[in-house]
């Protein structure tokens, strides 16, 4: 009597055993072969000379060598990639102000919000379809307002210029990813507790410590997400960079993302491109590690 | 008084609305070519892949196993890369999977998104126990808790999925760009793209396909920003 209800137990745990395991195998199968074996991959990719024709040799270090020190186009993409990820503290400087005022007793404040945020989610190809336009010498905007202010007598070529390219691309990423890190913030901003400024208000403490003592240290998780986002921001401006100049002119707004695309899949070059993505890799995890730091460890996470 | 059985009301009313239908067909089917087409198929796909495998995925972590831990931590450092990352062996796998330049080649990778199964996992969990148990006890098989009482108290989180993939799948540009070879294969993205290019000379028709484009995404985000916004800050990093 008491093995037939044992067994029935062991039958019943072992149904939802496999219950279990049918169920994780579609997702954690997409993830092994999507994320997981691409990194591996990737790392023994770059150590090799392979092409599709020709069967793969060890070479050692030779990408990273080639890379390091005959390889100026690397060198600009690299710097280009940090100019970028190095603007994006200013975006969210800028989205905290918008997130302080909106999430303040404004009227209409949640329509605001969505103006800011909707641009987000938008095709971020047609995003730049719609810049390259604003950009444009005869009919773009930013032509059009400057000279009619008599700024300028000839028009500029913002996006054929090597001084201007570069700053022209990340301000229509701003504009793009702002409403994002507004969200984040407000997020953030909406979880602190309203007791401490109504204490802190008690206490007499004047506004601009307020936000310094409790409302910026409190948002540090927020923030740090902020600049987790800019630094990925910088291999998901792909199609941004694709769409305006394609890297150009030259390679002033090459991004090592759109130079391991030309690389792999322009010159067919998939081993120096996989060797280009691990030194991108590595440079995320570092970038994010020093962030962790900078935000006090622990993701910026309050309690310890 | 016996009722009149129902079905030949049924029968006439079927009738009646495909005929009022046909119109919206014919129009769908001619706006459904080339890059369009192509494009409600691969979000199709996804959304479908993604609703059956994170709710999948999700019901298994609120459940007890051996190695559930490796699983989560799996989970998250697999969140942790970014996809733009792996794109040359993910190029070299799907070649040897056989499906480059094919629908489910460009699906394959968006079947499953790692915070939408947390998403599904915090929203099974928070279903109350007793509710579960009062089920079990009626004799309530395992697929029916998960049907009948699981899924329809979860509308929020499927909401969240459905609003994220598609917005994801739908802008989708650099895979894309990577697994298709000919022009008849391309997404909405590349076919813009490839537009641009064909027409250097900026012109209303550019601009018109320009807002063509952007209409479904925004009216769907317009239409469920919470959901979309919830979904984005639970797991701010795409997944």
């Amino acid at each position: 009597m008491t093995s037939g209800h044992q067994g029935w137990y062991q039958r019943k745990r072992t149904r939802e055993l496999a219950l279990v395991a049918c169920f994780l195998a579609p997702a954690l199968s997409i993830f092994f072969l999507y994320r997981l074996l691409p990194l591996g991959w990737n790392v023994l990719l770059s150590f090799q000379s392979w092409s599709p024709l020709k069967a793969a040799t060890w070479i050692g270090v030779d990408h990273y060598e080639e890379m390091l020190l005959d390889d100026d186009v690397f060198w600009d993409a690299l710097a280009n990639t940090l100019i970028f990820i190095g603007c994006s503290p200013i975006a969210i400087a800028l989205a905290l102000a918008i997130a302080l005022l909106v999430n303040s007793d404004l009227r209409g404040a949640a329509i605001y919000r969505t103006i800011v945020f909707l641009s987000y989610p938008l095709m971020t190809v047609a995003v730049g379809i719609i810049w390259r336009w604003l950009y444009d010498e005869r009919g773009g905007f930013f032509n059009y307002v400057l000279r009619s202010s008599g700024a300028i007598d000839q028009p500029v070529k913002f996006l054929q210029s090597f001084d201007w390219a570069l700053p022209c691309v990340i301000a229509a990423d701003f504009w793009q990813v702002l409403g994002f890190y507004m969200i984040i913030l407000l997020t953030g901003l909406q979880s602190i507790p309203q007791h401490l400024y109504e204490a802190a208000r008690v206490d007499g403490v004047p506004a601009g410590a307020r936000f310094w003592r409790i409302t910026l240290p409190l948002l540090r998780p927020s923030i740090f997400l902020c600049i987790v986002v800019g630094i990925l921001n910088s291999f998901t401006s792909f199609d941004l960079v694709y769409v305006m100049t394609n890297g150009g002119p030259g390679h002033a707004t090459e991004l090592l993302i759109t130079y391991i695309y030309k690389a792999g899949f322009g010159q067919s070059r998939f081993d120096y491109a996989a060797a280009l993505t691990v030194v991108q890799f590595l440079l995320l995890v570092v970038l994010t590690v020093l962030a962790n730091r900078l935000s006090g460890g622990n993701a910026g996470s309050l309690e310890r | 008084m016996r009722r009149a059985p129902s079905w030949p009301r049924h029968a006439i009313m079927v009738v009646v609305s495909f005929l009022m239908l046909v119109p919206f067909y014919w129009v769908l089917k001619t706006s459904l070519t080339g890059e369009n087409l192509n494009s409600v198929i691969v979000t199709t796909m996804a959304i479908c892949g993604n609703l059956l495998f994170n709710t999948a995925a999700g019901y298994a972590l609120t459940k007890q196993f051996p190695g559930r831990r490796w699983v989560v931590l799996l989970f998250l450092s697999c969140m942790l890369i970014p996809f733009q990352a792996t794109i040359i062996p993910a190029y070299l796998i799907t070649s040897w999977l056989g499906v480059l330049n094919s629908y489910l080649g460009i699906a394959l990778p968006l079947l499953s998104t790692i915070i939408c199964i947390f998403i599904f996992k915090a929203s099974f969990e928070a279903v109350p126990r007793s509710l579960i148990d009062a089920a079990r006890v009626d004799g309530l098989s395992e697929w029916r808790i998960i049907v009948r009482i699981m899924l329809p108290l979860s509308k929020s989180a499927i909401a969240t999925n459905v609003i994220l993939t598609f917005i994801w799948s739908w802008n989708a540009f650099l895979w894309p760009l990577i697994v298709i070879r000919t022009p008849d294969m391309q997404t909405l993205p590349l076919g813009l793209a490839r537009f641009l290019s064909v027409m250097e000379d900026t012109t209303g028709a550019l601009f018109a396909f320009v807002v063509m484009v952007l209409v479904p995404g925004l009216t769907i985000f317009l239409m469920a920003q919470k959901e979309f916004i919830r979904g984005l800050t639970t797991g701010a990093t795409k997944g």
